[in-house]
């Protein structure tokens, strides 16, 4: 993340100093970085759920969790949840403490922080549903390794990992902005870094509208799955 | 020369052995292979849209960005599809499976390197071709110059992966160090050089050597110069020549690990 964030500290510093703006993107040099910090956190804390589930469909491992007084899904979900939240804190420790040596430190709300609160753990649920799902196609295709790339990329691009969406063509903001992508990255960060009622709200009608979506699709990939389920003896 | 021919044959021999080996499971091989090539495009279309916003980037513009993820994807992807064990030195040598190799009548470093291919790695290879020709539309001397280069960052990441991975012969196991090392001169070497300056730009050409993966590389593209193509040249041979020194260095002070396995 250090190197990543210097390497951004650095682009931005250009873009500044070319552009002659103080704002990109409603956000000043510092503040995006802070927006960076915020986002790599975010993604970087995502445990490999999918390997995980990959793993244990193809060894069988499935079976043993079956057998418990659990949803699979469920056991899941604490467990990614739990580590989920430590390692975020981590890498945001780890970030802070980065981006104050380079950029020093920005101006946090009590109402943006109470906001960021809100749609952070609403994030993470998304986030956990999307890898359930990459997880569970391990039941139709030989390795899942390759959906859970190309979603990590959309993420990092589409998501406003790297570039906050408001700093893209304007042509291309409304579309970013409707998908799950950005209620996961780019809208908890603004929110964190310049809080916005209008963003926050917003915010919270995609991430609804997601986890409807994706929890739908992640209870019927579940059922479908687990009725193809073949346990040998062993 | 005949030794030179030699390997070349075996190399072609690995190759042959390690496609038919990943074709056993051709819809893991050609996912992986689809898969890394979205991942590099979708770099590719975040720079277009980076661009589009801020045209120019102290003097580079978004055909020099596509030309330097064309040979840094172009020159890794024939390094790890070609050599993908480098990847794994670091734990190869730190459980001890570096026995296997000793036992052949080959030299160590090349054969051990040659064993295995990494299938995500032939993605990065293709696009980076496809996307010069597609993207920059070269003339035939540009071309020519392409495939050359990106044979000589192929050099390099050989060199700074099996540099990077024989730390495990001084340090124990240096896998996670190894990666973190190998990742941070990949980061950057994705952006341009005019970003850096000062000590990180001596960081570049030394500890770090993003600058003989993409900078020198792309300099000789834009310009056609004979003198960066020198310099990448000779940074490539000798970020070799560290590698292989570092690893048969490291190799005195290897200890078996009584591992039993069987190769089949």
């Amino acid at each position: 993340m250090t190197t990543v964030l210097y390497v951004f500290m650095r682009l931005w510093t250009v873009v500044y100093v070319a552009t002659g703006s103080e704002r990109i993107g409603g956000l000043n040099q510092a503040q995006i970085l802070w927006y960076l910090v915020a986002t790599e956190s975010i993604l970087m804390s995502m445990p490999r759920l999918w390997y995980e589930i990959d793993q244990e469909v193809r060894t069988g491992q499935l079976a043993v969790q079956l057998i418990r007084p659990l949803s699979y899904a469920a056991a899941h979900f604490g467990r990614s949840l739990g580590e989920r939240v430590v390692r975020f804190v981590i890498n945001l420790a780890a970030g802070s403490l980065v981006a104050l040596i380079l950029v020093g430190p920005i101006s946090l709300s009590a109402m943006g922080l109470a906001m960021f609160l809100i749609v952070l753990p609403m994030a993470f649920i998304i986030d956990f549903l999307a890898a359930l799902l990459i997880g569970l196609c391990a039941f139709w295709l030989e390795s899942t390794q390759g959906i859970a790339l190309i979603y990590s990329r959309l993420m990092m691009v589409l998501g406003g990992l790297l570039v906050p969406i408001n700093v893209y063509p304007e042509s291309v903001q409304p579309w970013l902005r409707a998908l799950p992508f950005a209620a996961i990255l780019d809208a908890p960060a603004r929110i964190l870094v310049n809080p916005s009622a209008h963003v926050f709200v917003q915010c919270l009608i995609l991430q609804i509208a997601c986890l409807t979506i994706y929890g739908i699709g992640a209870y019927a990939l579940h059922s479908i799955a687990l009725r193809r389920l073949f346990v040998n003896g062993g | 020369m005949r030794t030179l021919t030699n390997y070349l044959s075996l190399t072609g021999s690995y190759v042959r052995f390690n496609f038919r080996a990943q074709l056993e499971y051709r819809g893991a091989f050609f996912s992986q292979v689809a898969a890394m090539f979205i991942n590099d495009g979708v770099w590719v279309v975040f720079w277009i849209l980076f661009f589009k916003r801020f045209p120019v980037l102290h003097g580079w513009q978004v055909e020099d960005v596509i030309g330097l993820w064309a040979i840094l994807t172009a020159g890794f992807g024939l390094a790890f599809g070609l050599m993908g064990n480098t990847l794994s030195i670091a734990s190869i040598v730190a459980q001890g499976e570096l026995d296997g190799w000793l036992l052949q009548p080959r030299a160590v470093l090349p054969h051990m390197l040659l064993g295995r291919s990494a299938p995500s790695a032939w993605g990065d290879a293709l696009f980076g071709y496809v996307v010069y020709v597609g993207f920059v539309r070269p003339d035939w001397q540009r071309m020519v110059a392409f495939v050359l280069l990106s044979l000589a960052v192929g050099v390099v990441f050989i060199g700074f992966g099996v540099l990077s991975g024989s730390l495990s012969f001084f340090i124990g196991n240096a896998g996670a160090l190894a990666d973190q090392w190998r990742n941070t001169m990949i980061s950057f070497a994705t952006y341009p050089p005019t970003l850096f300056q000062g000590a990180v730009k001596i960081l570049l050409y030394t500890a770090i050597p993003a600058g003989f993966a993409s900078y020198l590389p792309v300099e000789t593209l834009r310009q056609m110069s004979w003198g960066y193509a020198l310099l990448t040249v000779c940074g490539a041979l000798g970020m070799l020549a560290v590698g292989a020194g570092t690893f048969y260095l490291g190799l005195r002070r290897y200890e078996s690990g009584n591992l039993i396995s069987m190769n089949g």
